[in-house]
């Protein structure tokens, strides 16, 4: 690539617009007005095209590039709604097939394709992690020349430079005192705080060139967010988990590599009161209770290490604490938040014996046994003979192929299989009545000479208890995300509230070329160059942009 | 001054595309559990469903076919009756069976030792402690133990029987 040598002696990189020294436009273009973006300087991207580095450089370097990752990521969230997300799908159903069931082919699609699970769908990382390479190549392809033109501007532009600013003026000819203008000139821009350099007795003022680095430090925001946002993908920094505890039991803390356990002490609920006026009139418009507060006494346990888990291992308390919706209980970096509660699961059955029909002689009165059904006894026996087992035990019954069985540990749909053994049977040897006893279910299951059994079971008390949910959470990455976000707003607070203005103003033998600049706010730079002129006489700038305006409409109507 | 460049910019994508490469590794490879290959078992101490204590350490001189399982599991069934069949054969080649039950009660184990015949020991887990520290997720879960107590596979999911004997042949001590 050719370098470009300028009639001031300058010699600049392939690609600049504006020589980088005295300003001369070096490539001519039809507008009136000199392109000032990045100052005109060669950005590197466009100019070397050579190794297969130089290639991935450059396509990242694009803007044109970056603006579709972002379109593209934009339409792919937007796509990843028009289902619910996998995590929201109702729970226990097989998401391979359900997308398909409920939605169709398109479902099927959604399904396929992984916007099921978006946001850690293959893709959809590849285009942040693209986002994050395009922002990184993107800033530095322009921070690194736009900061040198910057610093090594000349004082003395060229004269092309100054009459194709958008503000120019020019005192046409030679006037007496025009040092003096200068002076005078000078001394007002300090007083509107401007930076003075001096040059061969022209003059460059300048503000605010720090408002230029707002957008850089803005992305600078965004890539440690987004370094924040990937170490989310590692345990050690991210941690989001589910446990159920029921009410008088404990349980492990996932995520704690079986360290922590926690017990629930007791779980309690207190919804707001209907009778009361205050709340009466919202909870009619709602129309069925709302929870008031709902509490986990709870205790956290630590597996004291003494060589063997299992059999005597001993839990240590490690502090109590009542989880509150936004008061978690919190250790070693964990917390522990209150987000869900089960009331009214099933914990016992009580039963009695009783006869069919009335003409027993054995007395039955003292037969009443309750089935825990966490850990269910097997055997119940009663001082007059009565044996009672227990077949099979079934904590979440359903029949599968003919076969029952059970869906888990669970107890909510509890089924039990009894076998009923009179005192002059032999439980080893013969065989009891047999019955399938359930929530509003009582079946004979063996034939008996009347076709029904003698023997009947029946539950007379039902003891339940309530469950609490707690979500484990450990996230080490949010300082990096605060951190991130800190930075994000400060550049973009130093890239919107302040910005850059400068104003040449050069003699050139008596005559008088002035011209102005902004990156915005082009109204407080005319303003500035009023008060400049009240003050010393220096030609007014015209904005040539709203000239170009006039021109055109004029030469419309004509 | 163009070479400068091309390093600078070689380096700068390098450490990007490693950044981002290794998050992609450790999020879609298959995690390593708590316990995993070349891992010294931790020792437990668990009863069985007669109440025969048993230690892992005193297990040491033979191969441990360690299986995580539940009532439920359908796939543990299949698993369970594969052992069964070939438990006394591998018993005299040194390798021993414990079936660990992940937090069911006692009655719902022993109904399943009846229902399959099982004719080796089914531990009870209640609470989890020995699952937990196993870091075991989904079930079946199997650890295959040398006669040094050293982890040398872990497995999860169904298994074909042809399956479980190249397992089982594994853990046969090697003197």
């Amino acid at each position: 690539m050719e370098k470009v040598k300028c009639e001031c002696g300058h010699v600049n990189p392939y690609g600049t617009y504006l020589c980088e020294s005295c300003g001369k436009p070096l490539i001519e273009e039809d507008d009136s007005l000199v392109n000032m973006r990045y100052e005109g300087v060669a950005r590197r991207s466009q100019t070397y095209k050579k190794t297969i580095v130089d290639k991935i450089w450059n396509f990242f370097s694009s803007v044109k590039v970056g603006i579709w990752i972002i379109v593209i990521l934009l339409l792919a969230s937007a796509l990843g709604t028009i289902f619910p997300q996998e995590m929201y799908i109702p729970p226990g159903e097989n998401p391979t097939i359900f997308y398909e069931q409920e939605y169709g082919t398109l479902g099927k699609l959604y399904y396929q394709l992984g916007f099921h699970n978006l946001y850690s769908s293959w893709w959809y990382m590849l285009l942040i992690a693209a986002l994050g390479v395009s922002l990184v190549i993107c800033s530095l392809d322009r921070v690194v020349p736009l900061h040198r033109a910057l610093k090594t501007q000349r004082v003395t532009r060229h004269t092309k430079f100054l009459e194709k600013q958008r503000f120019f003026a020019t005192s046409e000819e030679a006037i007496e005192n025009a040092e003096e203008v200068m002076q005078k000139a000078e001394k007002a821009l300090r007083e509107k705080k401007y930076k003075i350099y001096n040059e061969n007795g022209n003059l460059l003022a300048e503000k605010g060139r720090f408002s230029r680095w707002g957008p850089y430090v803005n992305h600078i925001g965004i890539i440690i967010f987004l370094i924040g946002a990937m170490l989310r993908f590692f345990p050690e920094m991210y941690i989001d988990e589910y446990i159920w505890v029921r009410d008088g039991q404990e349980t492990v803390i996932k995520g704690t590599d079986g360290e922590y356990f926690l017990r629930n002490d007791q779980f309690i609920i207190e919804l707001y009161d209907e009778e009361d006026e205050r709340f009466r009139e919202a909870l009619e418009r709602t129309g069925s209770p709302v929870v008031q507060t709902y509490q986990t006494s709870a205790t956290l346990l630590r597996r004291v290490d003494n060589g063997a888990v299992g059999l005597g291992t001993e839990l240590e308390e490690v502090k109590q604490h009542d989880i509150r919706v936004n008061d978690p209980l919190t250790f070693d970096g964990f917390s522990l938040y209150q987000v869900d509660y089960k009331l009214n699961e099933l914990s016992e059955f009580t039963f009695t014996l009783e006869a069919v029909q009335d003409e027993v002689e054995e007395d039955l009165s003292e037969i009443e046994f309750t089935v825990n059904l966490y850990e269910p006894e097997m055997v119940y026996e009663f001082d007059n003979g009565f044996r009672i087992e227990i077949m099979q035990y079934f904590p979440n019954y359903r029949m599968n192929d003919g076969v029952p069985e059970t869906i888990n540990r669970i107890p909510d749909n509890p089924r039990i299989i009894f076998e009923v053994f009179t005192p002059e049977m032999d439980p080893e040897t013969d065989t009891g009545e047999i019955s399938l006893i359930g929530v509003q279910v009582n079946e004979p299951l063996n034939e008996q000479i009347n076709g029904e059994n003698q023997y009947r079971i029946r539950m007379i008390g039902v003891d339940m208890n309530n469950v609490t949910a707690l979500t484990v959470r450990r996230d080490r990455t949010l300082p990096i995300l605060a951190v991130g976000g800190a930075i994000f707003m400060i550049g973009l607070i130093q890239g919107s509230y302040w910005y850059h203005r400068r104003l040449w103003i050069q003699n050139r033998n008596g005559v008088l070329w002035v011209a102005g600049h902004a990156n915005k706010n082009w109204h407080g730079l005319e303003k500035d160059f009023d008060y400049v002129a009240s003050k010393s006489q220096i030609p007014v700038p015209v904005d040539q942009l709203d000239k170009d305006m006039s021109d055109e409409t004029e030469s419309r109507n004509d | 001054m163009k070479r400068n460049r091309l390093i600078i910019r070689s380096m700068i994508l390098l450490v990007m595309v490693a950044a981002i490469g290794y998050t992609f590794y450790n999020h879609f490879s298959e995690e390593r559990g708590i316990v995993d290959r070349d891992d010294e078992a931790p020792n437990f101490i668990l009863e069985d469903i007669n109440g025969n204590q048993i230690e892992l350490e005193q297990l040491r001189g033979q191969g441990v076919y360690l299986n995580f399982w539940q009532t439920y599991c359908v796939w543990c069934r299949e698993k369970m009756q594969y052992l069964r069949d070939h438990y006394e054969e591998y018993k005299e080649k040194g390798v021993e069976i414990v079936a660990v039950n992940v937090d069911e009660g006692r009655g719902s184990v022993e109904r399943h030792q009846e229902r399959f015949n099982i004719n080796y020991g089914l531990y009870l887990d209640r609470g989890s402690l020995v699952t937990n520290a196993y870091g075991v997720t989904s079930l079946p879960t199997v650890f295959l133990i040398d006669e040094n107590g050293v982890v040398i596979e872990k497995q999860v999911g169904g298994k074909t029987e042809n399956q479980v004997l190249a397992s089982l042949d594994k853990l046969v001590p090697s003197q």
